[in-house]
């Protein structure tokens, strides 16, 4: 009884004594700093889970670190598993530059490796670089193609596309079942239902150790999305047709063109995910082609406030959190607390942006 | 005499229907305070998986329908928290409502994977063989009579009683309403809850009674399309019960399309519910041309300037 009056008695005095009122300046690192402090909060809650379940959080965190970033193997092996990630991310912040959704990344992932699979079934090259390159180009495709109804049907007749994205993933994974246990069904794989193995020849070869050269496109593709959001023209007029309706018709844009080149372009990205993680790490179509990329990508994206080169450092930590998350299985501790760190990091850097947004003012009561 | 498998079929319709349709009538009461939540499918996860765990170690499912109800609308309430009393991003907090929901609900439902429920939510009048159209009515759970009576009574709250004007003029002109003296932040975050509880409602009946069991991702995108169907009703609860009712018949029609002499890919039908969500919605938004009546302050986050 009397903490509930202490609770009503400081409600009182915060409602009645301060006041809301939204910043004028806005400190630039604001996204950052929350982003450690939502991290720093979804360790604690993942502790708590740890506790709940009696395992030892300091431990389990050691030996996902010593398994994720500890060697240079597995650091090799987190950022193999980043570069899907981060594609996916760079995929969505695009769109969002004409303040579009795209939730489909899983389904373009895996429209991506289809996409692969069907050129490399089809046609034969003698060159495997230049093959290699086709193959790339073609989950590129592969992941526009995805998103083709949702941006006709977006810019056309303005259809939510937060929910026709989403809704292709359904889709996309069912056609994906469908095609590995019926036409593309490998005879050898007996119990697990996938593809044939593509050939050695475009396998995408390792930079060093383990790491794949498909962190290197990923590397170079950061960099270009950067470019493209906030130095080259195209990104320009994107923000315009983003902000705007009156805007970019003044300024003679052509906000319905811009934002369908921006979610093929997206999507694409998302294909192209798909594209490497299949020549690089999986090497054939199957379920497992994306874990979830596509969904932890949204919130990569949205963590780093949809900046390029945020999202390659966020998703490529969210990367070694999954490669720890899988691991820490072999001691009894479900994956899904790599997953719910991820998500509460996003809950809790929304919490604490809050504070960089508003403060509050005490009242002057005369 | 009416034939069997007409009736088989419309109980697998009414029972679809009513997974979908309470999901998205918690979804259009949020929505109608002007409040954007992405997280139905979370929501309708936590929900089935905290009933489900109640039901199998307690046996008492009316507990289990209150806890799962219960977990639902407080897992709402973070979206509530951050998005109206902190004021942000409403798109990307629902979302990772989502994420956060599927994968709380696989973390807590490991141990529950493959367990048998030994009681499952009963139909209120036992028939044994329903052998007409009323008897299939009338053979359905309370969960379903309490679909109708929401519809009913939520749609003469919102049409003709005062308290219905005033909470939808908080999603219209949440400005006007604050300075018509409304209190803005409570309704909003009262109405966030009461959709997450109607979410763990439908999430209660997925694992009591429609599929009694627990496995991850069951809800299999049903958040997303009672999301859909919101738009589809144009936030009308008459008309969403009739979009549930169409999306239902589709459920229960495809599997069933063979044993009336169509051959089908199975892995095809699966996804066809997806397909034809696709095609209703981008219909649906071609014949209204635009005008979707949806609550015109949706997405904006309420912030009442210094006085």
């Amino acid at each position: 009884m009397q903490i509930s009056m202490i609770l009503v008695w400081l409600w009182q005095v915060l409602v009645n004594k301060y006041t809301l009122s939204k910043r004028q300046v806005v400190n630039e690192l604001s996204t950052f700093y929350s982003f450690l402090a939502g991290f720093l909060i979804a360790l604690i809650i993942g502790s708590v889970i740890l506790l709940i379940q009696d395992k030892s959080p300091s431990d389990t965190f050691s030996l996902m670190f010593k398994l994720s970033i500890g060697s240079v193997n597995s650091l090799s092996s987190s950022l193999n598993k980043a570069t899907p990630l981060i594609l996916a991310g760079l995929g969505i912040a695009i769109i969002n530059t004409v303040k579009l959704w795209n939730i489909g990344a899983e389904g373009q992932i895996f429209m991506g490796a289809i996409g692969v699979n069907l050129i490399y079934i089809n046609f034969q090259f003698s060159n495997s670089t230049s093959f290699i390159f086709i193959l790339l180009v073609s989950s590129f495709l592969g992941g526009a193609f995805c998103i083709l109804i949702p941006a006709v049907t977006k810019v056309l007749f303005g259809v939510n596309e937060i929910i026709t994205t989403l809704l292709t993933n359904y889709i996309v994974i069912g056609l994906t079942i469908y095609l590995v246990n019926g036409p593309w069904k490998d005879p050898e794989s007996l119990n697990f239902p996938a593809a044939a193995y593509v050939g050695k020849e475009v396998y995408l070869p390792n930079i060093f150790g383990k790491l794949s050269y498909g962190f290197l496109i990923c590397m170079l593709l950061t960099a270009f999305a950067h470019y493209l959001k906030n130095n080259s023209v195209f990104g320009y007029e994107m923000r315009i047709a983003g902000g705007s309706e009156m805007t970019a018709i003044y300024a003679g844009i052509n906000a319905k063109q811009k934002a369908f080149f921006a979610m093929l372009i997206g999507g694409g990205f998302a294909g192209l995910a798909g594209g490497v993680e299949l020549l690089s790490q999986t090497h054939r179509v199957s379920t497992g082609i994306s874990q979830g990329f596509g969904y932890t990508a949204i919130i990569v994206a949205a963590i780093t406030g949809m900046r390029p080169i945020g999202i390659f450092l966020v998703g490529s930590l969210f990367g070694a959190l999954s490669i720890g998350g899988s691991v820490i299985q072999t001691i009894g501790v479900s994956t899904y607390i790599a997953d719910i760190i991820q998500a509460s990091t996003l809950f809790g850097a929304l919490i604490i942006q809050f504070f960089f947004n508003y403060q509050l003012k005490r009242v002057d009561d005369g | 005499m009416v034939d069997i498998q007409f009736l088989g079929l419309l109980n697998a319709t009414l029972q679809a229907a009513t997974l979908l349709f309470i999901a998205s009538l918690g979804e259009l009461i949020t929505e109608k305070s002007g409040i954007l939540n992405l997280g139905v499918e979370g929501m309708i996860s936590v929900g089935a998986v905290a009933g489900f765990m109640t039901a199998v170690n307690t046996n008492n499912i009316f507990l289990a329908i209150v806890v799962g109800v219960l977990s639902s609308a407080i897992f709402a309430s973070i979206h509530a928290i951050v998005t109206v009393t902190l004021k942000q991003d409403q798109t990307v907090s629902g979302l990772i409502l989502t994420i956060l929901g599927l994968a709380v609900s696989s973390l807590l439902g490991k141990n529950y994977v493959g367990r048998k429920l030994e009681t499952k939510l009963e139909s209120l009048f036992s028939i044994e063989n329903p052998s007409n159209v009323l008897e299939v009515f009338l053979n359905q759970n309370i969960i379903f009579y309490l679909a109708i009576i929401f519809t009913i009574t939520i749609s003469y709250i919102l049409k003709n009683t005062m308290f219905g004007t005033r909470f939808q003029a908080v999603g219209e002109d949440s400005k006007a309403a604050d300075s018509m003296g409304l209190n803005v932040t409570k309704t909003q975050f009262i109405a966030t809850c009461i959709g997450g509880a109607f979410a763990g409602l439908s999430g209660v009946y997925l694992t009591l009674s429609y599929v009694p069991y627990w496995t991850d991702n069951m809800t299999a995108g049903r958040g997303w399309i009672a999301l859909a169907l919101v738009i589809f009703g144009g936030w009308k609860p008459y008309r969403t019960a009739i979009g549930a009712l169409l999306f239902g018949f589709l459920e229960a029609l495809v599997p069933r399309l063979q044993t009336y002499g169509f051959e089908l890919n199975p892995y095809i039908v699966k996804i066809t519910p997806y397909i034809i969500t696709i095609l209703v919605l981008v219909l649906l938004t071609i014949y209204k041309g635009g005008k979707t009546g949806a609550p015109k302050n949706i997405g904006i986050p309420f912030f009442r300037e210094n006085r």
